[in-house]
């Protein structure tokens, strides 16, 4: 019988196995916390095996005795260790000195096993499979039986015709008349090449099932109508859910290849094809798309690149998945590949891309007036001119970028209106946008922008930008523009006229203006260190190219 | 109450009963009223059995009870006094109690007093038995050594294995019938079983596939070729997992029978076409019932796979007519050997009369290559043997016998039972070893000739089972 304190280490383990189990339901197996919850209870059954040898345990269904005597007790039916043992018919369990830590993590991991998720998974089948050296139970399989008067009653039926004497005697008498035949089949020895063979052939056997198992479903579907062919059409989408959810990209890709193709063979009949289109609606559904979206975040997918041939096949009905989702994502990774992937899909249908538009988080504006970018459609000024006005000064920015691509006289009026914004960026953003648009209209709005009051007292930078925008205009009214602006000069706020002359002459630079040398030579002697600057730099430019 | 719980709860009852009696004899005197009343009312239900079944044989094998050879089920409810008994039996080396017809209360008490003066004997159980002169209709036996309870339990083992795949297989296909959801939890148990012991002692698992039913054909053979799958996959060399996972497959291999009306699967005469047609449908089928069943992980993909290409030959013959498929499956490769070969050497509705074991592989042979894999096939015949388990076979001492397990050293010396003497006449079975020789190093018996069992109506299972 076990005494007081082999009882109370006994208990002191079941508790730390109550630990584990939330532990290792809690952390991923690679997270510290895990590794350490392992080794802690390893350690407590080491040293309870050290001291008293196995540790021999039975189990009730809301006991755990060590001996005769209860080391864990709960009426619970949430972490009630004896239970989950009980439940599946486990009803002596022995850790065995010699126990390896492996065995110990193996024996947790398979009591921490959420056996609500209603996967038909038991703990027997778990420790089972780890085939455990020094962990030996004792199982009750009675439960187990579908009907236990079935083998009594088998046995029963089998030995119930017995052999007739007279058919014996018959065949006894025969096989003395007929001479003794030769073997009818030799042993043929197994062979190294033999063994060979089977190596590669299980080797091969080791791929993804999947790739077989479309080709399986699509042959039923080809052969089948009406109903069944709606069954084997869900069959599909389960193959392809399955790949999704257990993060088989390729073989998800595989599937929607095979489907594509059918639905484009022409010896396929019509109706069949149409109905085709389910796999692919199936593909774009939501949490479809979702589960696609943490693979991509897991960093499991390897080649990302792999999700733009899974995207090439879906249709519209995906963009608004793929929409929620990239607001989800956490790595900008993830987010890169789903933004090409809307890229794509939008061309389908920019009206369900400007949805995106709507969205709360200013990122996901940004980055679908991004996507616009990219799609470079021009419809999409429509949606983007409302979004000028959003509260986020990095999406009012991201808007006057795609108008600047965009161009057109649509676009005009916002930029002007984004000239007056309270942000710099923004307001610099516009005017790159407008030297983009490049047009006689845009050229105006700057010069205007550049002789208006105000101008004078903007931010060296900020000027500067809106010279280097007129500078794209390489033209004479532009030069006589910018030799008028170095000739600029104030008795009253020099210093900042004189930035105005610097901001001419950089740009007069960039233009490669040879006019401009005795004017830039004569700047170059200014006292004003920043024009004088700016000056000698516009001449290098001018005069070697630099 | 099912009738089966009826007999359990009266086994737990008598087994309760005598607990009680020893647990109140040895606080009060023999005739005290609570000794006498529980006496009394041991001696009511054994005689009642006793009056129903003629003799009642209660035995204690490894930590559990059997009665009448049927175990008793685990009950939380009176744990406690079977722990108790258990005990006590152990203490006294007493492993079976036998009333060989009925008893009455003077003898209880005599086996009472003898088992309760018993106790601190150094010889329990002789002592134990010398007190119980007495009492002639109760019997003692010792309690069996380990070895014995081994091999003993080993052969129960394997038959209850057997037949809970059978009543399991039966169950689920039942089930799938109605329309009703199916654990799949309860297959991996008896499939980790089955592996467990065909790991274990190979041969007498795979003796049990000898055993048809025509009756329940479809089930038998569901649970035989998943043996004869996981045995050739051991010998193939794949892991636990890979075993159960095959066993599994190979178990569901024909689940799409279950959507077959089964005025057609159990037509007595020859199909027409379309029910033929109807019939060869059940490769398709199978593959809706797996989902529908368990979902999709990888298991039940493989298993939906096996349905699909188990009759598709290796040269891509057979059935169903696909339209670009590589090389079939090795799960597939590997069911389809055993379907075939169980196929064979069954009788079943559309091919009454099977093939004699021997005959069936020799078939086989032929199609290896083209039909079958060549390689699978030669690691299955090496499975089996020349003369697999079933075969009827005369020996050169002029008896017959059948096989009832192959020898893994020597293919042509399996083990037989011996089912007639040197004259033809009927014998009692007896199991002998082929590989046996006399002192002059002479085998003492060898086969000469395999004959067809099913030609002389011989029941395999009457020497088998």
């Amino acid at each position: 019988m076990p005494q007081a304190e082999e009882i109370k280490l006994g208990q002191e383990l079941m508790q730390s196995f109550l630990r584990a189990r939330k532990n290792l339901r809690i952390y991923p197996a690679n997270n510290p916390v895990y590794g350490k919850t392992v080794e802690d209870a390893y350690r407590k059954v080491i040293e309870y095996l050290d001291l008293y040898g196995d540790l021999d345990l039975k189990l009730r269904q809301n006991e755990i005795l060590l001996g005769d005597k209860p080391v864990f007790q709960s009426v619970e039916k949430e972490d009630n260790l004896a239970f989950i043992l009980f439940k599946d018919g486990v009803r002596e369990l022995s850790l065995q000195k010699g126990l390896a830590q492996n065995e110990m993590k193996g024996f947790l991991e398979a009591i921490s096993y959420d056996f609500d998720k209603g996967d038909d998974e038991d703990v027997v089948t778990l420790f089972w499979e780890r085939d455990f050296d020094h962990v030996k139970y004792i199982v009750d399989e009675n439960f187990l039986l579908e009907d236990e008067t079935y083998e009594a009653s088998a046995t029963m039926r089998a030995r119930e015709e017995e052999t007739d004497e007279g058919e014996l005697r018959r065949a006894y008498e025969e096989a003395l008349k007929e001479q003794a035949e030769a073997r009818v089949l030799d042993i043929v020895p197994i062979t190294r090449s033999d063994l060979d063979q089977l190596v590669k052939e299980i080797e091969k056997d080791s791929g993804d099932k999947i790739p077989r198992l479309t080709a399986i479903l699509i042959d039923m579907l080809v052969c089948s109508d009406g109903e069944a062919a709606r069954e084997n059409l869900k069959l599909i989408c389960g193959a392809l859910e399955y790949a999704v959810q257990n993060g088989l990209i390729y073989s998800a890709v595989h599937i929607l290849q095979s489907a594509r193709k059918t639905s484009e063979d022409p010896n396929v009949p019509e109706t069949l094809r149409r109905e085709m289109e389910q796999v692919f609606l199936f593909a774009s559904s939501p949490p479809v798309i979702k589960r696609l979206g943490e693979e991509l975040d897991s960093g499991n997918m390897g080649d990302l690149g792999i999700l733009m041939d899974y995207v090439r096949h879906l249709g519209r009905e995906a963009i608004s998945s793929f929409i929620t989702i990239l607001g989800e994502l956490k790595t900008i990774e993830a987010r890169k590949t789903v933004i090409d992937a809307l890229a794509l899909l939008g061309e389908k249908d920019i009206n369900a891309l400007a949805k995106g538009l709507s969205d709360p988080r200013w990122y996901v504006v940004r980055n679908i007036i991004y996507i616009f970018r990219k799609i470079g459609d021009r419809r999409a000024v429509d949606f983007l001119i409302r979004a000028a006005r959003h509260s986020d000064v990095r999406v009012r920015m991201e808007v006057i970028k795609a108008f600047g691509e965009l161009g057109g006289q649509g676009v005009i009026q916002t930029i002007r209106d984004a000239l007056d914004d309270p942000e710099q960026s923004v307001r610099t953003a516009a005017a790159r946008a407008l030297g983009q648009i490049k047009s006689e209209a845009a050229k105006k709005i700057i010069m205007n922008r550049l002789t208006a009051k105000e101008f004078v007292d903007l931010d060296f930078n900020e000027k500067k930008e809106f010279f280097e925008v007129l500078s794209s205009w390489n033209e004479s009214g532009v030069v006589e523009f910018l030799l008028r602006n170095l000739r600029v000069s104030s008795f009253f706020r020099k210093g900042r006229y004189d930035e105005i002359k610097a901001c001419a002459a950089y740009s007069l630079g960039l233009m490669g203006c040879k006019e401009a040398l005795p004017s830039l030579h004569r700047l170059r002697e200014s006292k004003n260190r920043l024009l004088s600057e700016y000056a000698y730099t516009a001449i290098k430019r001018i005069e070697y190219g630099k | 109450m099912e009738s089966n719980e009826l007999t359990q709860r009266f086994a737990k009852d008598l087994v309760n009963q005598i607990a009680v009696i020893v647990r109140t004899a040895q606080i009060h005197n023999p005739a005290n009223v609570a000794v006498v009343s529980s006496v009394e009312k041991f001696v009511s239900l054994v005689n009642t059995l006793a009056r129903e079944d003629g003799p009642v044989t209660l035995e204690l094998v490894g930590e559990y009870f059997y009665l009448n050879e049927e175990r008793i089920k685990f009950s939380m409810e009176y744990l406690l006094n079977f722990d108790f008994l258990q005990r006590e039996f152990k203490r006294r080396s007493l492993g079976s109690l036998r009333f060989a017809c009925e008893v009455n209360a003077g003898e209880m008490q005599t086996f009472l007093s003898a088992f309760l003066n018993s106790q601190y004997s150094p010889d329990p159980f002789d002592d134990l038995t010398l007190g119980m002169s007495a009492a002639n209709c109760i019997e003692c036996g010792r309690i069996r050594r380990i070895v014995e309870d081994d091999n003993y339990d080993l052969r129960k083992a394997v038959k209850r294995t057997y037949f809970n795949a059978v009543s399991y297989t039966r169950g689920v296909m039942n089930k799938i019938k109605a329309g009703e959801r199916v654990s799949i939890k309860r297959a991996k148990r008896v499939i980790e079983s089955m592996v467990d012991l065909l790991l274990e002692k190979e041969e007498l698992l795979l003796g049990m596939t000898a055993i048809k039913n025509y009756d329940e054909y479809t089930y038998h053979h569901s649970v035989n070729v998943s043996i004869l799958s996981v045995a050739l996959g051991q010998r193939l060399g794949l892991g636990k997992k890979a075993l159960m996972e095959l066993g599994l497959v190979a178990l569901f291999h024909d689940i799409g029978k279950t959507e077959i009306p089964s005025e057609i699967l159990n037509k007595p005469t020859s199909f027409t076409g379309e029910e033929w047609e109807m019939m060869k449908g059940h490769t398709l089928l199978g593959v809706s019932v797996i989902f529908r069943m368990k979902g999709f992980d990888s298991s039940s993909i493989r298993a939906a796979i096996a349905c699909y290409e188990h009759h598709i030959h290796h040269d891509k013959t057979g059935y169903p007519k696909v339209q670009k498929l590589s090389d079939l499956d090795f799960y597939s490769r590997i069911v389809g050997i055993a379907d075939q070969y169980d196929g064979m050497t069954s009788s079943r509705v559309y091919a009454r009369v099977p093939l004699a074991p021997d005959r069936a592989l020799s078939l086989m042979m032929k199609r290896a290559g083209a039909q079958l894999d060549a390689l699978l096939f030669k690691f299955f015949v090496n499975l089996v043997g020349i003369y697999p388990v079933g075969s009827l076979v005369m020996l050169d001492t002029r008896e017959l016998a059948i096989v009832c397990s192959a020898s893994p050293s020597e293919h042509l010396r399996p083990r037989v039972v011996m089912i007639t003497d040197d004259t033809g006449i009927k014998a009692g079975p007896r199991t002998v070893d082929l590989t046996e020789k006399d002192p002059g190093g002479k085998h003492l018996r060898s086969i000469v000739k395999a004959l067809d069992p099913a030609k002389y109506k011989v029941n395999i299972a009457e020497y088998l089972l």
